[in-house]
């Protein structure tokens, strides 16, 4: 009978209700932009010792993704602000294409960086890996303080990563500074920062963080 | 703007389907409750779907990553395409338990 309402059926109404919310939240209002800048933080725009832009995405056929394209830009900008001495670019290849270092390394030369402040990074695959690559790579040359360039969700993840290492981070976010209003934007972000979220909280239950 | 607009559109197609539901075909309204109770039940059983099929491709991951001696990333997993799988498989699952509960036809 349509009364009876299963154990079963009620726990799905309960999910079901609890994801149309989400939805319409996520699609309707600025939460995921709100979060997106509470994660962020107030970035610390003061000189370091290097700048390191982590990686994002490379196509096989060497085309890199927007949101590697914003890092790199950010990167650049830094960069070109005087806020450091070195830019390093991290990010390996896809299928056997260009890595992703170099194409964005190609990139900041055509804004007229010289060759000797970039240094790359193409053998990390994870941002833990790409922790421990960019110790081995600054340690030796003495880079206490860093400028740590990546998308505010990742920030929550690399940030302590990059302190375990030893570095002294200051999170620069490569994010938009205005909020999206097309409903498609804002569930875009907000799947972004449920991905960051569950790969913060796989790198907590490991001990990464 | 663009979020009003579509929000407002939404709004105005839900009302004329409540008219051409209630007017044309002469459905009862009092059962639009348990419908939406029931649409409830069909979305929830789809994000059950997609909460299995994406806890169990990560894990597929990790334990590939463990046991062979190449790296897949964990962002492979991330496709939107899960969605659209998870919207089948929720849906034929609840339209299998919805039959069960069903007195048999005969045949």
């Amino acid at each position: 009978m349509d009364t009876t309402v299963r154990r079963g059926d009620r726990v799905c109404r309960t999910i079901g209700l609890a994801g149309i919310v989400f939805f319409l939240v996520s699609a309707f209002s600025p939460l995921a932009y709100r979060l997106n800048q509470w994660m962020a933080d107030s970035p610390r725009l003061v000189a370091s010792d290097a700048i390191v832009v982590l990686g994002g995405w490379i196509s096989p056929s060497g085309m890199l993704s927007l949101e590697s394209l914003r890092r790199t830009n950010r990167g650049i900008e830094l960069y070109r602000r005087g806020l450091a001495p070195v830019l390093i670019l991290l990010g390996g290849s896809t299928g056997g294409g260009p890595t992703e270092a170099e194409v964005r390394a190609a990139q900041a030369r055509l804004h007229g960086i010289p060759a000797d402040a970039i240094l790359t990074e193409t053998r990390a695959r994870t941002t833990r890996e790409e922790a421990a690559r960019v110790k081995a790579l600054l340690e030796p040359r003495g880079v206490r303080t860093v400028l740590l360039v990546t998308n505010a969700g990742h920030l929550a993840r690399a940030r302590p990563l990059f302190e375990r290492a030893g570095f002294e981070v200051r999170g620069v976010p490569s994010d938009p500074l205005v909020g999206a209003d097309a409903p498609e934007s804002r569930i875009a972000q907000m799947r972004v920062l449920v991905k960051e979220f569950l790969g913060w909280l796989y790198y907590r239950i490991a001990g990464y963080i | 703007m663009e979020a009003t607009f579509i929000a407002a559109l939404a709004g105005l197609t839900s009302i004329g389907a409540y008219y051409v539901g209630a007017r044309a075909l002469g459905l009862p309204s009092a059962r639009l409750g348990a419908a939406v109770g029931k649409m409830l039940e069909s979305v929830g059983m789809v994000l059950i779907f997609l909460a299995v099929n994406l806890t169990t491709s990560v894990l597929v991951v990790l334990v590939v990553r463990g046991l062979a001696d190449t790296f897949v990333s964990a962002y492979a997993v991330d496709d939107a395409v899960w969605l659209g799988l998870s919207l089948i498989q929720g849906l034929a699952f609840q339209s299998w338990r919805g039959s069960a509960a069903e007195p048999a036809s005969g045949r």
